[in-house]
């Protein structure tokens, strides 16, 4: 027993002249050779980064900040002014306000269900957002356009 | 020579089998073996990522935010989104439920409801929906400053944070108990 398994235990020197031989392809996928190509699609993969854009970089910074400075004068004069009597700034601030909220929310949804860790409820979280944000922008279309507007509604619930 | 030994079960038995006759000793290989028998299981090479996530998934997590000193930088960063998300919620919720049954939410409704409540849940309810409304749109203010460039210190993130919870605490009070 003891001379096979010291036979057993030098074969591995006499075979490693063979290692660089092809091998099949299940090991040709993951082994790493000198000089070759670095197989990807493994655990190890470093990190890929977004393609640089304005559009999702500097173009989105400037309108989300435009949009936040727009909000306070439209604010202002929502409380200085009935709803009902200038439409206009009824209108011009649900709108304002649903994109800003949108916006908000989705910065949220990035940092905290981004799809590179979470594939499926990442897709699932942003996709869920756009749409409701658009049940919400014809909601208050709605309500300003049917009822006393926005406004209005949240003067009278105050003073209610 | 000693720096240059083998470690593992095959060098043993390489050396113990090689050495000089006046050193081989069938006890040490005996113990060799009888010690160091272990089993081996046959993967094949794609195993290694799935081990690999197995292991990383049973790794500890350092604590972060459970440990972490509340400080007015990060406490009030927090709060900022947490108050902006629960507005919008409302607002949100409001306009879908509006979408959906606009009888039962348009405004006569809305106001009704509102005016059975008592006085002191009413200005509870005021109170509640002032105080985030008046901090997000004040620290607003203050992220504003910091992307036109001000106030990018520590000093100044903390006395324009003081000065945005002092000017919170005065509106919440002044919208609370406007009639």
């Amino acid at each position: 027993m003891s001379t096979s398994l010291l036979v057993r235990s030098t074969l591995p020197r006499a075979l490693a002249h063979r290692a660089i031989l092809p091998r099949n392809n299940s090991t040709l996928k993951h082994a790493y050779v000198p000089g070759g190509p670095i197989p990807k699609g493994s655990a190890n993969d470093a990190t890929t980064f977004p393609p640089p854009s304005p559009t999702h970089g500097s173009y989105h910074w400037v309108f989300e900040r435009s949009l936040s400075a727009a909000l306070i004068p439209l604010t202002a004069a929502a409380f200085v002014t009935s709803g009902s009597n200038f439409p206009i700034v009824d209108n011009l601030l649900g709108l304002s306000l649903v994109i800003h909220s949108h916006l908000g929310f989705n910065q949220a949804v990035v940092d905290y269900l981004h799809t590179r860790k979470f594939p499926v409820i990442g897709r699932i979280a942003t996709w869920g957002l756009r749409t409701l944000t658009a049940a919400t922008l014809i909601g208050v279309y709605q309500f300003n356009a049917n009822n006393i507007g926005l406004t209005e509604l949240i003067a009278k619930v105050w003073t209610a | 020579m000693m720096a240059s030994r083998a470690l593992g079960i095959g060098a043993a038995l390489r050396q113990s089998a090689l050495a000089p006759r006046t050193l081989r000793n069938n006890a040490v290989m005996r113990n060799v073996v009888a010690r160091r028998s272990v089993t081996t299981n046959s993967l094949p090479p794609s195993a290694a990522d799935s081990i690999l996530n197995e292991q990383r998934l049973k790794r500890p997590n350092s604590p972060h935010f459970t440990i972490y000193q509340p400080q007015l930088t990060w406490v009030g960063s927090i709060a900022n989104r947490v108050t902006g998300v629960g507005l919008s919620v409302l607002l949100y919720g409001f306009s879908i439920a509006y979408l959906i049954a606009p009888g039962t939410f348009d405004s006569t409704h809305v106001i009704e409801a509102v005016q059975t409540l008592p006085e002191s849940v009413k200005y509870a309810g005021k109170f509640i929906l002032a105080a985030p409304f008046s901090y997000h749109a004040i620290n607003g203010l203050r992220h504003l400053a910091w992307d036109s460039g001000k106030f990018l210190s520590v000093k100044g993130a903390y006395s324009t944070g003081y000065a945005v919870l002092g000017a919170t605490a005065v509106s919440s009070v002044i919208l609370t108990l406007i009639k």
